[in-house]
């Protein structure tokens, strides 16, 4: 009894902590998160008890006094001074130059001597530097219809010797030939027994090179001979090889093996490096500064260090903050003058410099956050390189914003769009959504409707006689505000000889013309068509118009013919898109029918332009002898297919470093970016990139055979090289000027076209029939 | 059961201190109070905030008055997703009920009925997804189902795609549910005394009076635990009819899970809310008719 107070007590504190307890294991989730400050870059460590971390590397561009068209390899020698070789985009010839104040200022050692210039009967494609400023050089000598490899070393100096090695052919005698640098099968002029692949320099006195048959050669340059080889033959990836004191470092995507040259023997497995490099990506070039105890290295994540024997691989530089990342940045040599400077020399598909070649330099600032201020968040549902390539550019130029551009839809998650946009619309409404979207493949009109996306009239009020303003403008509402704005664009071509296709005809004429669109995939063409005609379908009442569907499949089978599965199968496009990862947008590309037309396997190819290819329109209108290429025709007029399409959301975090995005986004700096994503709406960029100003300077004889087969026939199709005619470009530009419609972009109307659509075309369903099945999927989602 | 408590009150009137009563009386109510607080914070104040966001707009969160009841009742999406739900609700249910309670007779008087009982709980254990995958390939155009009665000179369809893919989610359904209910049918007969029986049988009365007036009487506590859970489990089919149709399937499953589903998607927030309302309601209703049937049987 005289417990039962204590009991009582006891029981209410009891549940008491067993409520509080609940609620505060939720509500101490939260808390930890806003701690963390959010999602972070691998740079955050450190950042927690509420002191920023400090120090990061910045990037800037180096600039040589010439202009370099290639570029061969960096190093640090000796001494101290940073050496490149190149070849001058001037006049062509091979350089070597040196700076001795950390890339600053350059000079020029020397240019190589004669023997390995180009004169003609050859070419080089590798060379590699030592500590000592010697050089090694692979020429590929053509002479008797046959292509031998010839090393040249080059002294610190510039004096040349012959290295006596001779490189043993291919392992299993796998000889090609090549003619006008192309292959051609076996025999015949050009033939190449064995190619040097890569080539390094190992100190002293040897070279390390791989040949075709992934076979790696120790050479002591003095006599020629082999120290050891190293096989790598019938393995399935690629082997890049790189030095790191006397370790031979054997890179592929998934592996990194490490090789003791003195002994010739593999070293023990590096199960750090082994792991990291398989979640960091492939390593794309590599240098050391302690004799290679340790390694630093760049892959497609940004640079990393590895000390040989250690447990894990670090992060210094996350390639998401800057061009490290980029989609077309392809690493040619990693160069370290100290722990906390280096060089990097690339080739950046999207540098205006010729050749792409960029020169980079990385210097640790102490006192710069180590994460920038400011983070955007970026959305798209599918990747976007060109959006990917303008964040590296943006953060270069921005160094107090992080860009953090998630992408919802990976081949590894297996996510669909109903559900990214489900997690997209949990996040905007929690608070935590992204600053700004591409829109892309999401339901733009209902975004503006329910007023997701910000008013960004004021970003477009400028400069509008520099945008094509039809385009840039598609989603202006009749009040004159623009929530959402395209900066890329595709136009709904066709191509085809006089007998099948005329420019300009309509949709009616073009498709009363029975069998015009045959041995096409049903499921493609549905969805080209879609495009062109789609955008007439919706009513006023925001429902579709039945008859239109219904005219649209009819004729469209009237069109197509009969169903022809096996010859379906020998088109280019299915042997292509049967190769490998195609994404939804290369399906319905107009380039992928160039050779089907040429070669008479379909009679009209039709689909999106998004890249001006005038060599390759030209040489299919020159085959077809009367040929000619215009807009798809469709059920509406005018028709463009808006990519891009950028819009700010509402309940942005950082607004005005979303418009500052979007202003970069469409800059020229921004527009001139070409990832294969569409035309620019900024004309000084879209003019730049269909005049072929790249083909100016070449000679007029320089040709390019292409080569193209479903079947593994040999259809060759020549075709020149050259700027776009000014005709053609006008052409082009009036097309482009005509648009006033953006095509219908909504995924659940086109997928549901696309499945019945391609029943009919396949003679599953009649028009009809087809339409109810459309109509009664369609009523629901618009009546929704 | 109702005599005690009638003693217990009559003990508690008797006790020497009014205070104490009320202690004892609140004494009660602390220990509810933990579940109750948790059905308050995550269950009732939710509601409240879904109540009244089915008075405001989406995203701007402007006053709208009635104007989401009135889009919604007007939406023919709506008004499909209701007719489809309360159609599927009213064949299912009281098939599976009644479907079940004849299984659990009859394997109640079986001496393999144990056995069998399991072997009709197996569905329940099948994850979603390998029964949307069976789905795909017995009903496809081109599926198994297809090639069956291609045998007897019938013609296939797309069976997902038509009039027929209501009566195969009916199907699952009942496939899926059948062993639960029976379990818990039988729990309801094994609670029936034996000598009931024996002392109906002894007064003449056959097998079939006996179910009859026995059996079924004494079940009806049953009943609505059953309905309930059955009522409840009816929503679940939406996860199979999601991952083999998709966000837009055939009209004729189109339920109001795949209605919800989608206006969330599209931020329409204030039509879920006055949907969500309407629907609680109805569900309220349905439930209170229930209890008080079951009320009206146990006494």
């Amino acid at each position: 009894m005289k417990f039962r107070k204590l009991k009582r007590a006891a029981g209410i504190v009891l549940s008491m902590a067993l409520v509080l307890g609940s609620l505060a294991g939720c509500s101490g989730g939260g808390a930890q998160e806003s701690g963390d400050g959010g999602a972070g870059s691998p740079n955050q460590a450190g950042s927690g008890g509420g002191k920023q971390a400090m120090g990061r590397f910045l990037e800037e561009d180096v600039t040589l006094p010439i202009v370099l068209s290639t570029v061969y390899d960096m190093k640090k020698l000796e001494d101290g001074t940073i050496r490149i070789l190149g070849d001058n985009g001037d006049n062509g010839a091979r350089t070597i130059w040196d700076s001795k104040d950390s890339g600053v200022n350059w000079e020029k050692a020397f240019d190589v001597p004669a023997e390995i210039q180009d004169q003609g009967d050859g070419y080089v494609d590798h060379a590699a530097l030592s500590s000592d400023g010697q050089s090694i050089w692979a020429y590929n000598k053509i002479e008797d219809d046959a292509i031998t490899q010839i090393l040249y070393l080059v002294s610190k100096d510039g004096e040349v010797s012959q290295v006596p090695f001779e490189l043993p052919d291919a392992k299993g005698g796998s000889s090609k030939s090549f003619e006008d640098g192309e292959e051609t099968g076996d025999g015949g002029a050009g033939m190449v027994k064995n190619m040097v692949l890569d080539l390094c320099f190992l100190d002293p006195g040897q070279v390390l090179l791989k040949d075709i048959s992934d076979i790696i050669y120790q050479i002591n340059v003095g006599d020629g001979s082999v120290a050891h080889t190293y096989d790598f033959s019938g393995a399935e990836d690629t082997h890049q090889i790189y030095m790191a004191g006397n370790k031979l470092v054997v890179a592929t995507s998934t592996e990194v093996l490490v090789y003791d040259t003195e002994t010739g023997e593999q070293q023990q497995t590096e199960e750090a490096l082994q792991k990291s490099v398989s979640e960091s990506g492939m390593l794309t070039a590599v240098d050391t500064v302690d004799a290679g105890e340790s390694i630093y290295c760049l892959t497609g994540n940004g640079l990393y260090h590895y000390k040989f024997g250690g447990s894990v691989m670090e992060q210094l530089i996350d390639g998401t903050m800057n061009t490290l990342g980029a989609p077309a940045f392809y690493p040619i040599a990693l160069t370290m003058l100290d722990e906390e400077n280096y060089m990097v020399a690339a080739t950046d598909l999207n540098s205006d410099a010729l050749g792409g070649i960029t020169l980079l330099r990385y210097t640790w600032s102490a006192d710069t956050p180590a994460k920038p201020d400011k983070e955007l968040k970026v959305y798209s549902l599918y990747n976007n390189r060109e959006l990917r390539q303008s964040v590296s550019k943006f953060q270069k130029e921005h160094t107090d914003v992080y860009v953090n551009y998630q992408v919802a839809m990976s081949e590894e998650n297996g996510m669909t769009v109903s559900d990214a946009l489900k997690t997209l619309t949990t996040e905007i409404m929690a608070g935590k959504g992204p600053d700004l979207m591409l829109l892309d493949g999401m339901p733009i009109k209902t975004y503006m409707e329910k007023g997701i996306l910000k008013d960004i009239t004021s970003l477009f009020q400028e400069d509008s006689g520099s945008y094509f303003e039809n385009i840039r403008k598609a989603y202006q509402d009749s009040e004159g505000k623009v929530y959402a704005a395209p900066a890329r664009f595709f136009i709904p071509m066709a191509q085809g000889g006089g007998a099948y296709y005329t420019p300009e005809e309509d949709f009616a004429s073009f498709t009363s013309k029975q069998g015009v669109l045959a041995n096409m995939q049903p499921e493609t063409v549905v969805e080209k068509f879609w495009y062109s005609c789609g955008a007439s379908w919706q009513k006023e009442d925001n429902t579709l118009d039945a008859e239109k569907v219904t005219e649209f499949l009819s004729q469209l089978k009237n069109a197509y013919g009969e169903y022809n599965g096996s010859a379906i199968e020998d088109t280019t496009a299915v042997a292509i898109s049967e190769g490998g990862a195609v994404n939804e947008l290369q399906k319905v590309s107009l380039s992928w029918g160039d050779f089907d037309l040429a070669f008479g396997r379909v009679n009209v190819n039709v689909g999106l332009y998004g890249r001006m290819d005038y060599g390759m329109l030209d040489a299919v209108n020159k085959k077809l002898g009367q040929g000619d290429y215009g807009l798809m025709p469709g059920q509406a007029e005018g028709v463009f297919v808006p990519a891009m399409v950028i819009g700010v959301s509402s309940k942005s975090a950082q607004p005005e470093t979303a418009e500052a995005f979007v202003k970069y986004l469409f800059s020229p700096q921004a527009q001139k970016v070409s990832q294969l994503g569409g035309f620019p709406v900024e004309k000084e960029s879209f003019r730049s990139m269909v005049d072929g100003h790249e083909y100016d300077n070449r000679d007029s004889d320089m040709r390019l055979m292409a080569g193209g087969s479903a079947a593994g026939s040999d259809e060759m199709l020549s075709y020149e090289m050259v700027p776009t005619p000014e005709e053609d470009i006008q052409k082009i530009t009036k097309m482009v000027e005509s648009f006033s419609v953006p095509a219908l972009q909504d995924d659940v109307i086109k997928e549901s076209v696309v499945e019945q659509g391609a029943k009919v075309l396949k003679g599953e369903l009649s028009p009809e029939e087809a339409t109810d099945a459309i109509m009664q999927k369609v009523n629901i989602y618009l009546a929704e | 059961m109702h005599g005690s408590g009638k003693d217990y009150r009559e003990k508690l009137k008797k006790a020497p201190s009014k205070d104490h009563g009320n202690g004892k009386r609140w004494r009660g109510a602390l220990w509810i109070l933990p579940s109750f607080l948790g059905v308050l914070v995550f269950y009732l104040l939710p509601y409240a905030d879904v109540a009244r966001r089915s008075f405001f707009g989406a995203v701007d969160n402007q006053f709208v008055g009635l104007a989401n009841y009135q889009a919604i009742l007007g939406n023919t999406a709506f008004r499909l997703a209701v007719k489809n739900t309360v159609k599927f609700t009213l064949i299912c249910v009281p098939t599976l009920v009644l479907l079940a309670l004849a299984c659990a007779v009859v394997l109640y008087q079986s001496k393999y009925g144990g056995v069998i009982k399991s072997a009709f709980l197996m569905p329940m254990a099948l994850p979603a997804v390998s029964v949307a995958l069976v789905w795909r390939l017995l009903f496809h155009s081109q599926g198994l189902f297809n090639y069956w009665i291609s045998h007897f000179g019938m013609e296939g369809r797309d069976w997902m795609n038509g009039q027929g893919a209501f009566w195969i989610l009916v199907g699952s359904y009942i496939w899926k549910n059948l062993g639960y209910d029976i379990v818990l049918w039988m729990a309801g007969l094994s609670g029936i005394s034996e000598n009931i029986y024996e002392a109906a049988k002894v007064d003449g009365a056959g097998e079939w009076k006996c179910f009859l007036k026995i059996t079924l009487p004494n079940l009806k506590p049953s009943l609505y635990t059953i309905t309930v859970l059955s009522f409840l489990n009816s929503f679940k089919v939406f996860r199979e009819a999601y991952l083999v149709a998709g966000d837009y399937p055939h009209e004729g499953i189109y339920m109001m899970q795949h209605l919800f589903n989608n206006w969330f998607r599209a931020f329409s927030f204030d039509k879920m809310a006055a949907a969500a309302v309407l629907e609680s309601g109805v569900l309220l209703v349905l439930i209170l008719l229930l209890q008080k049937a079951w009320d009206s049987g146990v006494e």
